[in-house]
């Protein structure tokens, strides 16, 4: 099955990329994590090693076979989601993990993927210049299955990261300006649905905080104040490794997941910032390129899907750590503490390579 | 998939996708721009704020809402009171800081370092409550050294009192620390580690009312604790307070009868079942209690063996004895047993089923009809009804008039009672029910047990001849308490049966003679005021009791009961007293009941 010739096609500049931005992760939790129980960088250096053999492993096969067979992946995902929702209850607590030996993996995490794979089934064999009704449908109700699955979790940070992969789609199976208005209209409805029904008392409070932060009953504004303050403080070089007052001080809420780019604005300033902004613009530029480089219309919505999801999750987070975005709980690709997160933006970006290694190959 | 993808036309999709980047971009530099705004030119703002260290919140309590009784006299107020806090993340090492504020506050190293340890999930910059009640010198002692404990805050809060000390204690209740497994809950979600909150009684049930809403302050402080701005203010919003229907002179005065005794005292208003009294003895002093931590002391109370705790009233299980004749009475009536005309013959001693039964007049009361027996509370009259009755009957009519079930008081731990059928022997003791018992039954005896709130309630429920009365202790927020009394109790009670009015009549013919006309009750009877009553003794005693009593070498005498009503035609008050070990009915807890009477006749003549 492998085939050596592919390989010779492989995109190491990608790869090295990746292997850069897990790095410059490792380095800021190892700086935020001081004077924590367990050493959390080990663990995340470990997590790197398994997820450069989850990247390969996706290469060996032929994403074709993948995007083939991705209604049975997915209809599996859909069934670990729901049954998660169903144990959860009965068990309580967590209800987002599944725990394999001492790997915890979120199976939400692991459903980008399959949706990825799902809808590039859906609209690869669809030819016309804009999408039918029929088509936008389908996708649309592969992505509100999980979705719902997983704001019933409730998840609604994960949940929203699915949204960017149907936008994607039918984006790129064309859309007329009614289409777009239309579409619109009913995100509104949905939202105003959401907020009145939906949203936990916390997850509005939240946004209103971002509206007016003084309105803050459960301290998300304080959060925002104190990353704030941290990135602020940081100003053109940084405070430097470890020496970050807010950071070590322990001011800032969940410091090495969703809000470890505080740290890293704290710590190494505005040129810190700018480095990370670089290495992953140069990330995302790169995966933009592949599109032209795909040899068929499934590889083009799988290399968009994936060069999407990466860019959302990363305007998210980037932006509600200062406070322009409502916090989410969205973790920064590559760079937050987290195993499943890691390990799905690196098959994601193995899902690109394994299409552009295969552009010349015909089986 | 087919692999006809190289001869496919794939530059529309593509073009599409790369329209997409030119947008993405813009972002990405506007996102630039706004990190260059942040981290350069508003670069000076920022770190001033981490250099001062930053943000202080300060939570401002709400001052709880204050308690009066229905003629607004201040039964429950708050006081001020200083605290002194410890932030952690101001130490540089928190032991040693713990060596040093031991001695400035008096205090064991080791009882600081297990409070703060209590609650090392807060975050650092939260201060921990170490030491609350500081007099003034010590508030003044800790201020003149904050340059040198940095660590130390005082702040001020709001503290209960209650100034009539342990009056109405069992009613108001009393605060403590929330708990751990409290702040999971629902209904505490808002409220914080380290808050007080309502344990008992009032204090407890009106929670929600009575806690009102803190506020919040944030504040930019520099290094040594000085403010320099204020980032955020959120006022707290003060509880309405709340009104009890208590009558602090007739609590009072229901209090000083039991001084000394053990037992309770039940007043309520007959027509709307707002209660005026409700006094337990022994009782306890609130104040002492509603600390943080919590004195020796209470250790005393809580394994005191005559649990000063408890409240009696509603918590407190007795047979009912004679008292129990009305519900019998009323039963035979309206089942058919017996008219009013029915006599039996009393010649102090009775054979049924084998065995001997007597009553507590050994020369017996001679042929007696309904309205005599109950005067005289004549126990062979009754046994006859329990032979003529079956025990589940019984237990129907008990139950329609409130026995064996929780009258709702707003109160909280009520216990239900006990009314016994032959499926509850058989559940709980495994055997059968024996004819005899219902005999025992019939005179209030056997398994039956109620709580003196039961009593006054049933007797509400004579007096207004057949209309169940509900016993409440605030009337105008009582409403969101009873809906959720009915949803835990599956919907709301009827407070309407279909008993004849005509059968209450002639019970409380009965009764009336029972205090008038020289019966068991006539120690309660007050001049001019048409009171009408029964009396009960009972012999059961809990075993634990009766050997806590053998100890101390006390012969045991029965509960002592009374309740009644007045005036006989346009009922206005109910009274139940119940004396633990009083002896006869008759001979304690009527009188008591009597000055309960008088003393409302005096103040109904004042007003």
């Amino acid at each position: 099955m492998i085939d050596r010739n592919v390989f010779r096609e492989l995109d190491w500049y990608l790869v090295g990329l990746l292997i850069l931005n897990a790095a410059l992760g490792c380095l800021i939790i190892y700086s935020s994590s001081q004077g924590q129980a367990g050493h959390i960088y080990l663990k995340q250096i470990f997590w790197v090693g398994v997820s450069c053999l989850g990247f390969f492993l996706i290469l060996l096969v032929d994403y074709k076979v993948l995007v083939t067979y991705s209604p049975i992946f997915f209809g599996a995902g859909l069934v670990v989601l729901a049954s998660l929702i169903f144990f959860g209850r009965i068990v309580g607590g967590a209800k987002s993990w599944f725990r394999l030996g001492f790997l915890g993996i979120q199976p939400s995490e692991i459903m980008k993927i399959l949706l990825i794979l799902m809808l590039a089934r859906i609209y690869a064999e669809f030819k016309k210049p804009y999408v039918s009704w029929a088509r936008a449908a389908a996708g649309a109700g592969a992505t509100v299955i999980p979705m719902a699955l997983v704001a019933m979790q409730p998840d609604l940070g994960t949940a929203s990261t699915y949204v960017p992969l149907i936008l994607a789609a039918l984006f790129l199976a064309g859309l007329n300006r009614k289409t777009m208005i239309l579409l619109l209209v009913a995100a509104l409805g949905l939202g105003l649905f959401g907020w009145n029904f939906a949203f936990k008392d916390y997850q509005k409070k939240r946004i209103l905080t971002l509206v007016s932060p003084s309105r803050d009953p459960q301290g998300a504004g304080y959060q925002i104040a104190q990353s704030k303050i941290a990135i602020g403080s940081g100003g053109f070089l940084g405070k430097g490794l470890k020496k970050g007052t807010q950071s070590q001080l322990r001011f800032l809420p969940a410091r090495h997941t969703d809000f470890v780019f505080s740290v890293l604005g704290e710590e190494f300033g505005f040129v810190g910032v700018c480095a990370a902004l670089a290495l992953f613009s140069v990330l995302l530029r790169r995966l933009f390129r592949s599109v032209s480089l795909a040899r068929d219309r499934a590889g083009i919505y799988i290399i968009f899907m994936v060069a999407n999801l990466l860019t959302y999750q990363f305007l998210v987070n980037v932006l509600m750590v200062v406070g322009l975005f409502p916090v989410t709980g969205i973790p920064l690709p590559f760079i937050s503490y987290g195993g499943s997160s890691l390990l799905v933006s690196f098959l994601a970006v193995g899902l690109v390579v394994n299409v552009k290694m295969r552009r010349f190959a015909n089986i | 998939m087919d692999d006809r993808g190289i001869y496919e036309d794939l530059s529309l999709v593509q073009k599409r996708a790369q329209r997409l980047v030119r947008i993405i971009e813009a972002v990405f530099i506007l996102l630039f721009i706004y990190y260059w705004k942040i981290q350069i030119l508003d670069f000076n703002k920022y770190w001033k704020l981490s250099e001062f260290n930053s943000l202080r919140e300060i939570t401002l309590p709400a001052p709880r809402g204050l308690i009066t009784d229905r003629n607004n006299i201040l039964v429950a107020t708050n006081i001020a009171s200083f605290k002194t806090s410890i932030i952690r993340e101001n130490t540089r090492s928190l032991s040693q800081s713990f060596r040093s504020i031991s001695d400035l506050l008096n205090l064991d190293e080791r009882i600081l370092e297990q409070r703060v340890n209590k609650y090392r999930a807060l975050a650092e910059f939260r201060p921990v409550v170490v030491k609350e009640n500081l007099a003034m010198d010590e508030v003044a002692r800790i201020a003149a050294r904050k340059l040198e404990f940095p660590e130390l805050v005082i702040e001020s809060e709001p503290k209960r009192r209650y100034p009539f000390r342990s009056f109405a204690s069992h009613v108001l209740g009393y605060l403590q620390e929330i708990s751990e497994e409290d702040i999971q809950s629902q209904a505490y979600k808002k409220r914080r580690l380290g808050d007080m909150v309502g344990k008992m009684g009032v204090e407890a049930v009106y929670e929600p009312i009575l806690a009102g809403e803190t506020g919040r302050l944030i504040e930019v402080v520099d290094s040594q604790g000085r403010t320099i701005s204020v980032l955020e203010r959120i006022e707290p919003r003060p509880s309405p307070g709340l009104r009890l229907t208590l009558d602090f002179d007739l609590q009072k005065k229901a209090e000083e009868l039991l001084t000394g005794r053990e037992g309770a005292i039940v007043v309520m208003d007959a027509q709307t079942g707002d209660v005026l009294a409700l006094a337990s003895y022994p009782t306890y002093e609130p104040n002492r209690f509603i600390n943080r931590f919590l004195p020796q002391e209470w250790q005393g109370l809580v394994s005191d063996p005559s649990y000063p705790l408890e409240n009696r009233a509603i918590r407190g299980l007795y047979s009912p004895g004679s008292v129990f004749k009305l519900t019998m009475a009323l039963a035979a009536l309206d089942s058919g047993v017996i008219t009013d005309r029915t006599s039996f013959f009393c010649g102090g001693e009775t054979q049924i089923y084998g065995n001997t039964f007597s009553c507590w007049n050994k020369g017996g009361h001679g042929s007696l009809i309904l309205d005599g027996a109950i005067q005289n509370s004549c126990n062979i009259f009754f046994y006859n009804l329990g032979r003529r009755m079956e025990v589940d009957d019984i237990a129907r009519y008990a139950r329609m008039m409130g026995f064996g079930a929780r009258t709702g008081i707003d109160l909280p731990g009520e216990k239900e009672g006990l009314v016994p059928t032959v499926e509850w022997k058989k559940k709980t003791r495994n055997a059968a029910w024996y004819p005899g018992e219902t005999i025992s039954v019939a005179i209030g005896h056997g398994p039956l047990l109620v709580t003196p709130v039961q009593v006054a309630a049933h007797t509400a429920f004579i007096a207004k001849r057949g209309i169940k009365v509900f016993p409440h202790l605030v009337s105008s927020a009582s409403k969101p308490y009873w809906s959720r009394w009915e949803a835990q109790n599956g919907g709301a009670i009827s407070p309407i049966t279909n008993l004849k009015r005509s059968d209450f009549e002639k019970v409380i013919l009965g009764m009336w003679e029972s205090v008038n006309k020289g019966g068991t009750g006539q120690a309660a009877g007050v001049d001019g005021f048409d009171i009408c009553g029964k009396t009960g003794s009972t012999q059961t005693i809990g075993r634990e009791t009766a050997e806590r009593l053998a100890q101390r070498n006390v012969t045991v005498k029965t509960h002592s009961w009374f309740s009644g009503f007045g005036p006989r035609d346009k009922p206005e008050i109910v009274v139940t007293v119940l004396v633990e070990f009083g002896g006869l009915g008759g001979a304690t807890a009527a009188p008591l009941a009597g000055e309960m009477f008088r003393l409302y006749r005096q103040l109904q003549a004042h007003k």
